[in-house]
């Protein structure tokens, strides 16, 4: 008997969580008489900043380690997942790692009776409503709190990681058990609080256990790409037609990548107050992922297919209010935000403070040292006659 | 120098005798095949090469942009950036310095561009030595590289050309290194027949790199990074091209004779008085000679033997040492390379023949000779006595050992 | 003291600069990278008619993974210390061609970009050389301070003391990395008389400058270099949003010294004796890298940083504490 757990998180925000996660598992199944191992997915690395990754771990209480490692180890990516953690609510609404991959849901490895874990504080609908149909049953576990981001030097000690693995106690004791989390928690860090979360965490996803049916969630729109065979492709040196030139003013009016659209490293996607912007250009000018669409008045249209939620625009932006960085799953499509501007000034400015609330996200500059949910203020809408 | 005398058919294609040594052929041939970019930098014994190219081009006899580069990466990236431009690129070294560049080396192959480079065969550091050995070149066997020996002066000079036709072939696209003794065929001076331009250019057609020549109106990304996903299916590719090289030599070879006169029967190799003979030496360069030189006198006292001489090492002729060794009692192969803790402790070329004789029914014995390390001279004597293990092969009466060391003090 | 003037299109204001893209969206690189925005910047000033090569690093693997490709101009993958020597093989290929009339004759910008390791420690052989050949090149070293690519190793541009994973803070040794940052363009300068054009710039601050210092470095004619400054929210450990604002500080505080080198001439673009030098500790302490840092370490730091302005001959620029009064004297 073999268990799986795949860890997605947002590569270097959560790398070292990832790690931790996954070697504890070794650790407290080891301590449980079981045989495991773990290692990262290998064509995630060298990560980047908020790329879905994997880490994954693998557990069987009769194997031999050979035959454990015969099984799951020396492989590109993991065949089925008893568990798929996801550290980060927003990995639900896909995950494209890297080119030719496509954008695949976040619970495609999840096998019949397997279960997700999500951190996060929304509800199970909130989140199903992102998940591709699967053709069987299977489990959905949230376990409350708010993506844990820190970076590779200073890591966030918020307890996610002690809570992480009572939650994975929780719904699947055959990989770790409680007592044994706890075991190890308190004789690895002396530290009494640290199994008291997990046993707390532990508790609480018992309750937040549903089961997600066959006909819950949404037919995939994203196709996987074929990859091509050795002689069907351009011989000679790994060449690759480069992206063809063309630009236009206007929504989309810049060709681009089209192989490796990579969206889904967003946490949180920025929400522009079209009527407040003085056209400064910083926003466009900052992009590093070139996402800005300049239009013909002036203003600056965002491509969210390729969008990374990096936050610099909202930063560089002159004027208070008018770019502000929104939690990604309040959005359910990459539709031109210009586009809806034009149509409906009024209406945009009130969806867009809809989707902005009261809540502006701010980060300090180390990472690891904590995310705020600080006030926002309401702008009045700036609109011609 | 060939046995029998030169045929020469075809006089109008040969412009003037001229006294060359193996590196100044070759400048003579970069020049006739109109190279446009070189790379030097120096390191005995390939430099002369370099020395007369730069000569020819400060004389206006060849319009060429000549780097003199930091190093022997630079020079080996330098030329193959070139070369990746549409530009037909030389460069070349010896020894510690084709180790040196060894990372452009590997890339040049899996990026497919084919510049030529010259290779003076000199020992490895350490310690410094400047003599002959084989190892430099055989270090890119494995690589997707075109690799040869030359003979003579008047060999290497051709088959400059012949290699800049097959390596740029569009079903090849693979480098060539052509290999040539250090100080025995670097630096001796012989009488060399130069071409002229005009057939030259009529054999070998310019480099034309189609949609894959980086430039602004041909917008491509060439080597992007790629993962599991990708890397088997290029080295398929690259195998299929070393394959597929075979029957591009040997339509260059008859396009070549046609050009100029019927100069190359066999493309992979030549045989002299191989066929009544029992016992054979084959090897690459020149230790030909002396080989050859010892067959002569063993034939006059009856003894039935000859001698093969291997030009091209990759792709390597499988088919055709098979049907030509396998008629042998006994081979021996001639190693001017060592293979230390190789399988029965046998040499670079060694390892490569007896591998192709396996799959036949009735083999000859195998011997191997390593002999003329680091430029030790290999004596006509020193022949006679390779031969004369290879009596004792042919009867059967191998002893336990593989390698013998000819030529070593002892 | 006037530098030569260079004619090239300058880009005068934000609302001038050219919209069109030559490295474009879909890309691998991390949140709020510094870097990519320069490979934004240099194919945008410099145009459709360029070929550039891209040394082995962030700027190769991260835009190009897997199999895939964000440029729009040709490019092609070199080795990581072959940075100089791509550009040079491009050049004299193409300067070769059209001479011969194999090619159509017509400007094309040739460019490389290195990072750390290729345009700073192993590419600075080929680097030298390139800048003394008589060919039009660009050469872009983007800085962002450590081997990234391999996950954050220390390189000869590592600031002193900072975190990677071959220098980590320890029980027995705060300070692992003791190198001071080479300071490269600087160095070339000296080194390479005939090299008309060696600048320092970012991808931010000041707005438009490193468009415009690319479009001169592709004007002047002959090797050029710049060296540009590129914050890291990977490396450096912050959070993406503050990647314009550490820049910033970076040239405030003086530790990035910001400045051109025209035909020997040199300019600052920001003079910090003159607009104020801000402590670099507000520049060290929002980065988790230095986050093991005590004021001991701050003050080596500030110690350093106040000599390159105030005693150093060539401020910011060349390590000289006196010497240059025998130009004078000879006069």
């Amino acid at each position: 008997m073999i268990k799986r757990v795949e860890i997605n998180y947002r590569g270097i925000f959560q790398k070292n969580l990832g790690k931790y996660i996954g070697g504890d598992i070794v650790l407290i199944a080891s301590r449980e008489g079981k045989v495991a191992f773990s290692n990262g997915r290998y064509s995630d690395a060298p990560e980047r900043n908020g790329i879905p990754c994997k880490y994954f771990a693998f557990v069987s209480p009769d194997l031999s380690e050979e035959e454990l490692e015969a099984e799951c180890g020396a492989k590109m990516d993991i065949d089925e997942a008893d568990v798929s953690v996801v550290l980060d609510d927003t990995m639900s609404k896909g995950v494209e790692p890297w080119g030719w991959h496509g954008i695949r849901p976040i619970n495609e490895k999840v096998r019949e009776k397997g279960c997700m874990l999500v951190v996060t504080e929304k509800g199970h609908d909130d989140l199903v409503k992102f998940f591709a149909k699967k053709p069987f049953d299977y489990r959905l576990a949230t376990l409350e709190g708010v993506a844990s981001l820190a970076g590779l030097w200073v890591f966030k000690d918020d307890l996610t990681r002690e809570r992480t693995l009572g939650a994975i106690a929780a719904v699947d004791p055959g990989i770790i058990s409680i007592e044994a989390v706890e075991g190890y928690l308190l004789d690895k860090t002396k530290d009494k609080k640290r199994a008291q979360a997990a046993r707390e965490a532990y508790d609480a996803t018992l309750r937040n256990i549903k089961r997600v049916t066959a006909k819950e969630g949404i037919d995939w729109p994203h196709k996987v790409p074929v990859l091509p065979k050795w002689h069907e492709f351009e011989e000679g040196g790994v060449v690759v037609p480069a992206v063809k030139r063309g630009f236009k003013m206007g929504p989309r009016g810049q060709n681009r990548n089209e192989m490796f659209k990579r969206g889904t490293t967003k946490t949180e996607r920025p929400v522009v107050r079209f009527d407040l912007c003085i056209k400064c250009t910083l926003c466009w000018l900052d992009c590093p992922d070139e996402c800005f669409d300049p239009t013909d008045d002036g203003l600056y249209d965002i491509h969210f297919e390729f969008c990374t939620g990096c936050h610099k625009c909202a930063a560089v932006c002159p004027v208070p209010e008018c770019i502000v960085m929104v939690d990604e799953l309040k959005f359910d499509n990459e539709k031109s935000p210009w586009e809806d501007y034009v149509k409906d000034p009024a209406g945009y400015v009130k969806w867009a403070e809809d989707k902005k609330g009261k809540e502006r996200i701010y980060y300090p500059p180390v990472t690891g040292r904590g995310k705020e949910i600080r006030e926002g203020t309401t702008v009045p809408a700036k609109l011609a006659k | 120098m060939k046995v029998a005398k030169e045929v020469i058919e075809k006089k109008e294609v040969w412009e003037r005798e001229e006294l060359l040594t193996g590196c100044q052929a070759v400048a003579h041939a970069v020049r006739l095949a109109d190279v446009d970019v070189i790379a030097a930098y120096p390191i005995r014994p390939y430099t002369e090469v370099m020395d007369l190219l730069s000569k020819l081009i400060a004389d206006g006899e060849l319009d060429a942009e000549y780097l003199v580069a930091d190093s022997e990466h630079s020079q080996f990236e330098i030329v193959k950036h070139a070369s990746s431009v549409g530009a037909r690129a030389f460069a070349g070294s010896s020894g510690t310095g084709w180790m040196y560049g060894m990372e452009a080396l590997v890339v040049t192959a899996t990026d497919r561009l084919p510049p030529l480079f010259l290779v003076g065969n000199r020992a490895l550091d350490d310690p410094g030595a400047f003599g002959v050995e084989h190892n430099d070149a055989m270090a890119v066997r494995d690589m997707g590289w075109l690799l040869l020996w030359a003979t003579t002066a008047q060999e290497a000079l051709e088959h400059v050309l012949i290699g800049y036709r097959v390596a740029e072939d569009k079903r090849v696209r693979m480098p060539i290194a052509l290999a040539m003794d250090g100080a025995f065929l670097t630096h001796s001076q012989h009488i060399v027949k130069v071409p002229t331009q005009e057939a030259a250019k009529k054999f070998l057609p310019p480099y034309d790199l189609g949609e894959r020549r980086l430039h602004p109106d041909n917008p491509v990304s060439i080597a992007p990074q790629v993962n599991e996903d990708w890397v088997i299916e290029l080295r398929r590719q690259n195998w299929e091209a070393a394959r597929r090289a075979k029957g591009v030599i040997k339509e260059a070879y008859q396009e070549f004779n046609e050009v100029f006169g019927p100069r190359y029967q066999n493309p992979w190799f030549t045989e002299f008085q191989t066929d009544d003979a029992e016992v054979v030496l084959i090897g690459l360069g020149t230790v030909a000679m002396p080989a050859r030189t010892a067959v002569r006198r063993l034939r006059e006292q009856g003894k039935k033997v000859g001698y093969v001489n291997l030009r091209w090492f990759r792709p390597f002729p499988s088919q055709e040492l098979r049907d030509c060794l396998g008629r042998f009692k006994a081979v021996g192969i001639i190693d001017r390379d060592f293979a230390h803790g190789s399988p029965d402790s046998g040499g670079i070329l060694c390892h490569d023949i007896r591998s192709c004789l396996y799959p036949l029914q009735k083999r000859p014995n195998v011997f191997n000779i390593i002999t003329g390390l680091g430029g030790r001279d290999v004596a006509i004597d020193d022949c006679i006595k390779m031969y004369d293990i290879g009596f004792k092969a042919a009867e059967g009466k191998v002893g336990d050992e593989l390698v013998t060391w000819i030529g070593l003090r002892e | 003291m006037v530098q030569t003037k260079v004619d090239f299109e300058k880009i005068k204001n934000v609302r001038e600069t050219p919209l069109e893209e030559f490295y474009t969206s879909g890309h691998r690189t991390c949140q709020g990278c510094e870097s990519a925005l320069v490979m934004r910047d240099f194919a945008k000033a410099s145009g459709a008619r360029t070929i550039a090569t891209g040394a082995t690093g962030c700027m190769y693997v991260a835009n190009t993974s897997y199999m895939t490709t964000p440029w729009i101009i040709p490019w092609m993958h070199t080795q990581l210390g072959a940075g100089g020597a791509s550009a040079v093989g491009m050049a004299a290929g193409l300067r070769a061609l059209m001479r011969k009339g194999k090619i159509p004759k017509e400007k094309i910008n040739v460019i490389n970009f290195s990072g750390d390791l290729g345009g700073g420690d192993m590419g600075l052989s080929g680097i030298s050389g390139a800048l003394q050949t008589d060919l039009d090149l660009l050469i872009i070293l983007y800085d962002n301070e450590s081997a990234a690519n391999t996950d954050i190793q220390a390189t000869g541009l590592t600031t002193y003391g900072a975190q990677t994973t071959f220098t980590p803070p320890g029980s027995k040794r705060r300070i692992m990395h003791r190198r001071w940052k080479k300071n490269v363009a600087a160095m070339l300068a000296v080194g390479h008389p005939t090299c008309r054009y060696v600048a320092t710039a970012s991808a931010t601050f000041p707005a438009l400058d490193f468009l415009n210092k690319t479009r001169k470095a592709l004007a002047i004619g002959g090797p050029t270099f710049i060296h540009t400054f590129d914050p890291c929210p990977k490396g450096w450990d912050y959070h993406p949003s503050y990647s314009r604002e550490i820049g910033e500080l970076g040239i405030k505080s003086g530790i990035f010294p910001l400045y051109e080198i025209v035909d020997g001439k040199i300019s600052y673009t920001y003079d910090p004796r003159k607009r104020g030098r801000i402590p670099v500790r507000e520049y060290l302490e929002k980065q988790g890298r230095f986050a093991h840092f005590i004021d001991e370490d701050f003050d080596y730091i500030q110690k350093r940083v106040d000599e390159m302005w105030d005693e150093w001959s060539l401020p910011g620029i060349a390590p000289f504490k006196g010497g240059l009064e025998l130009a004078a004297a000879a006069k």
